[in-house]
């Protein structure tokens, strides 16, 4: 008999003999104090609450998101097709209706991934949520309309990537402001594509907040935003980095905000992104995270070295949410005023121009992306993108490749323009490799 | 050697007498609920004639008395202590008895948070007396990891009052984590104490009436045995010890003791399905569950489905297609065979003459009926229920492995190479087994094994059952502390840096080796460990230390029971 509000489905996946090095942040020990937690309070007894076991995601799978280089199974290892796996399956359990909610509670972690992968950054390799969402609506429909709401304490800069020019896809991240936290993005400027505009909503936080400035962002943005997009399906990316014990962030929220934010946030599937006070605070805020999800109390789930003084957020800090919170507001209202041109230019096509450094494997990568304005879709997108081991470009061999992608919902000009393309490019010989990702018609070609 | 096994079971006492590996009595008495010791002597003196050694008689016996005391609800009126600290809240685990929250919290590691506070447990006390309450449970959340908590109340409660007929600690019971779990385990072994302690008294009564009865063990969940001094302190171990008994008796009797097999009892009502990997039982994840308490007590993995020799045989018409029947889940009563009023599946195997029981005449009029509704004459509609049940039983089977294949693994090489445990083998026991079995094994393209369908294939395994013991090891080098809650032991890690995995592994199996001796045995080599994980602890790119969890258990061994001697087959009357 089910004694819960809501029905929970868990992917528990802790990889206990995977680490990315022995001192690692994301090492075997990462989960170990909160499956202790969870099992010492007898969770998985609980019915309404059910363990499911991850499967193991395919190159397919990877391929809808992303586009590795040189190929998938040259830039991940098995545990980041588990974590990816694990995500499709909790997806899967709320989408045909087995259970009303999920939690992938595993690692590695994945919102730090870009489209183009060379490698790992921010102890990402591939996106969780975004290998999820694909596969969403591959198997459930391409019209469903998805909010990703990334609370981990750093941008999601990898999502946002990802979904920055799709108009299914609504993007909200908080988190840490840029300048005071890797990877030194995610201010309110970045808005999303020519197709997306709007859609991609960042909401820096200034170091020091607490639950009260989180639950506030939440109350007073993210939901009134989330109550006009009309989602079909919220998706949670639980990074658990906010926590005031974390030793890579500075700010102050509790498990029992945790927990508030879960109940506020009503997410249908919940993926653990970053959180690395391993013994403050994951199994203190997992327990809190799983009780509210499955809508139990979760008064008590509290650390033990907790105290009203240690979490208190300062009078400015609370100031300055109030402000970035009002200014997001207002962008958010006006977002359809805002003249395309002037933010795009009138060019037939937005080029944009980055350099992105992969901290975890020290690889720098510059990427010009080209995207096609066209008034019947969202346009297609290349990508030209050359990669070096080393800080520096000059340091290691670069390896240039060209990336052609076509969007759902395509229309007929851009498909063929993009086809076109990935043939001239490949017949240019100037790059090692070109890709072509057509996410509507799972066709996935390399050169 | 002789060993007298006895399984007390709610209608009869059954009683095997085995030599060696041979059985060379069996014999069957009423149970007399009124007088337990009566019936089970009656059932020792139904084989005692065979008995010609001079060496004192080993006696097991499998008692229901635990089982029925907490189905019944007859259990002395515990109250229970608890120590939760943080966390889930008790009032949200629906536990089914009441509980006095104290403070204090001890944290996943074992280091405590906040202490207990004496006038908090004098007042808990007070209100338990009030209560009348004649057993007491101690339980902490964390308890296996530090048991202090525990021990401090305990202390307090016994410099307050004498009063309590039993006291249970929770981490005495169990190494494995779980707090809701752990409570209930505690309430129901202190509520079942009292009720032991008498048995007990009989017992020894009947060991000093002018027999030659040496050791005497009690059958547990897990298939193993305990002492009787054992079962005074842990007297829910031997819980559900009779479905234990049976899987025993398979294990000892069964031709394919190696290797994996899946073991199917048939019964009237309903049908249990067991498994067997590498020649050993699987075990639940976590422990057994009785009267809708899950606890910590080890027990043998039993997937009971309403399916057997007795169940209802329906037509199910849909709209949308063809006629099929449905068998079971629900009894249908005594076979029309028998003189029942409603068709069975037993009714089926009668008018094909696979079984010879009961009136043919009154289950080819059962089943012709049947066949009526379906459009079918008697043999086929007899063929079609022997079929679907084949079927039904099949699919039950199939879905028993997919559940325990599905169970959570947590490791990266568990998932990509699971352990095979599909079986090689189908063996079935219980009445319609003879009919079903064969044709099982033949749809799973199975070798198949029907065991010999003694009315004491329970008290044979009782016989055969050897002790079993787990200790857990808990060590943590950062804190410097190792804990065996099991044997009640926290003790200090001398030289830490040095602890590695082979002195944890050692450390255990000499845990376990003592918890061995106490139970009678001798030899290292039954001693194995079963579980066992080590963490490297980092705290800012530096590592502090490591933490080893071993989990060495005494191997639940069977003995093989090689030759069947004069065991009394239930050919003659198929019975469910
Ligand atoms: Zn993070
Ligand atoms: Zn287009």
């Amino acid at each position: 008999m089910q004694t819960t509000k809501h029905k929970v489905g868990l992917l528990f996946f802790p990889a206990f003999d995977w680490a990315i090095s022995p001192d690692h942040p994301e090492r075997e020990e990462r989960l170990l104090y909160t499956r202790d937690q969870i099992m010492e309070e007898g969770l998985l007894d609980v019915p309404g609450i059910e363990e499911f076991r991850p499967e193991v995601a395919t190159d397919v799978q990877i391929n809808r998101a992303h586009v590795c280089v040189p190929s998938v199974s040259n830039v991940i290892t098995e545990s980041h097709r588990i974590a990816a796996g694990g995500s499709i399956v909790a997806a899967d359990l709320v989408l045909t209706g087995k259970v009303d909610r999920s939690f992938a509670l595993l690692r590695p972690p994945g919102h730090h991934a870009n489209r183009i992968v060379h490698g790992s950054r921010g102890f990402c390799t591939i996106n969780n949520e975004a290998i999820m969402v694909e596969h969403i609506r591959h198997t459930y429909g391409k019209n469903l309309r998805i909010a990703i709401v990334d609370t981990d304490a750093h941008h999601a800069d990898g999502t946002q990537d990802i979904f920055y020019n799709d108009p299914g896809i609504l993007h909200i991240s908080l988190h840490q402001d840029g300048r005071t936290l890797y990877p030194g993005t995610g201010f309110i400027n970045e808005r999303g594509g020519p197709a997306a505009y709007g859609q991609t909503i960042n909401v820096p936080l200034p170091p020091g907040t607490g639950d009260e400035g989180l639950l506030y962002a939440v109350r007073n943005l993210v939901l009134p935003i989330l109550e006009e997009f009309k989602p079909d399906l919220i998706i949670n990316a639980a990074g658990q980095d906010n926590h005031y014990t974390d030793p890579l962030t500075n700010m102050n929220v509790t498990a029992r905000g945790y927990a508030q934010l879960t109940e506020l946030l009503s997410p249908d599937i919940v993926v653990l992104e970053g959180g690395y006070s391993i013994e403050g605070a994951l199994p203190y805020v997992n327990a809190g995270l799983l009780l509210a999800l499955a809508g139990l109390d979760y008064s008590a789930a509290r650390e033990p070295d907790w105290s009203e003084d240690r979490v208190r957020q300062s009078p400015r800090v609370t100031e300055t949410i109030k402000e970035i919170v009002g200014q997001l507001q207002e962008m958010w209202h006006t977002r359809q005023d805002v003249d395309l041109a002037e933010v795009f230019g009138n060019a037939p096509i937005f080029k944009r121009h980055r350099r992105i450094y992969y901290d975890t494997d020290n690889i720098m990568e510059e990427q010009v992306e080209e995207i096609r304005m066209c008034s019947s879709c969202s346009g297609w997108r290349s990508i030209y993108s050359g990669a070096a081991q080393g800080v520096s470009l000059g340091l290691g061999r670069t390896t240039m490749i060209a990336a052609v992608l076509v969007p759902w919902h395509a229309c007929t000009k851009c498909r063929a323009e993009a086809e076109a393309k990935f043939q001239e490019a490949e017949r240019s010989g100037r790059f090692r490799h070109v890709y072509l990702q057509d996410v509507e018609r799972d066709i996935y070609r390399r050169s | 050697m002789y060993i007298a096994g006895i399984d007390v079971g709610g209608t009869n006492t059954d009683a095997a007498l085995i030599k060696d590996d041979v059985v060379v009595a069996t014999g069957k008495v009423p149970t007399r609920h009124d007088d337990l010791v009566e019936s089970t002597e009656a059932a020792l003196e139904t084989i005692l004639a065979a008995y010609q050694g001079s060496a004192p008689l080993e006696l097991h016996l499998s008692t229901t008395l635990s089982t029925n005391t907490i189905v019944e609800g007859r259990g002395d009126p515990t109250a229970v202590l608890a120590v939760p600290g943080p966390g889930m809240r008790i009032e949200e685990l629906n536990l089914g008895f009441p509980v006095h929250i104290l403070s204090g919290s001890v944290d996943h590691r074992g280091r405590e948070v906040a202490g207990i506070t004496a006038h908090e447990v004098q007042a808990a006390l007070d209100a338990a007396q009030e209560a009348g309450m004649a057993a007491l449970a101690i339980v902490g959340k964390f308890s296996h990891r530090n048991p202090t908590h525990e021990l401090q109340i305990e202390a307090l409660v016994k410099e307050a009052t004498q009063k309590f007929r039993h006291i249970t600690l929770g981490h005495r019971l169990s190494g494995r984590p779980n707090f809701p779990r752990r409570l209930a385990t505690s309430y129901l072994n202190a509520g079942v104490a009292g009720q032991q302690a008498l048995f007990v008294e009989m017992v020894k009564r009947l060991m000093i009436r002018g027999r030659n009865i040496g050791k005497v063990f009690l059958l547990k969940a897990d298939g193993g045995t305990m002492t009787l001094d054992d079962s005074l302190a842990r007297p829910v171990e031997t819980i559900l010890s009779g479905p234990a008994a049976s899987l025993m008796g398979a294990q000892a009797l069964t031709e394919h003791p190696e290797g994996n097999a899946v073991i199917v009892d048939i019964g009237g009502t309903t049908t249990d399905i067991s498994v067997q990997v590498a020649g050993e039982p699987v075990f639940e994840r976590q422990g057994a569950e009785i009267a809708g308490h899950k606890t910590l007590v080890p027990a043998l993995f039993a997937r009971s489905i309403g399916l057997g020799g007795d169940s209802e045989v329906r037509v199910i018409s849909p709209k949308d297609g063809p006629s099929r029947l449905q068998i079971g889940p629900k009894r249908a009563g005594t076979p029309a065979a028998l003189g029942g009023s409603k068709v069975t599946p037993t009714d089926a195997a009668v008018v094909l003459e696979l079984a010879r029981i009961g009136d043919v005449n009154r289950a080819r009029e059962a089943i012709a009926d049947l066949g009526a509704a379906m459009g079918l004459g008697i043999e086929a509609a007899a063929e079609a229920v022997i079929e679907r049940f084949t079927q039904q039983l099949v699919q039950e089977i199939e879905d028993t492995y997919t559940y325990l294949e599905s169970r959570p693994v947590y490791t990266i090489s568990e998932l990509l190479a699971p352990l095979d445990i599909r079986p090689r083998v189908l063996i079935g026991l219980g009445g319609p087994a003879e009919v079903f079995i064969p044709l099982a094994g033949k749809a799973m393209d199975l070798t198949w094994e029907v065991l010999p369908c003694y009315k004491e294939a329970n008290a044979i395994g009782a016989a055969a059952s050897r002790p079993t013991a787990a200790v857990t090891l808990h060590a943590d080098t950062a804190l410097g502390r190792v804990t065996v809650p099991e044997m009640d032991y926290m003790g200090e890690i001398r030289r830490a840096m040095l602890f590695d995995m082979k002195k944890a592994r050692a450390e255990a199996m000499e845990w376990a080796a003592r918890k061995g001796e106490s139970l009678g045995i001798t030899s290292l080599g039954d001693i194995a460990i079963m579980e066992e994980e080590s963490f490297n602890m980092v705290r800012g790119f530096h590592t502090v230390g490591r933490i080893f969890m071993i989990r060495a258990q005494v191997r639940p061994e069977v003995r093989r029971i090689t030759e069947r001697g004069k065991g009394e087959t239930l050919d003659a009357d198929y019975q469910a």
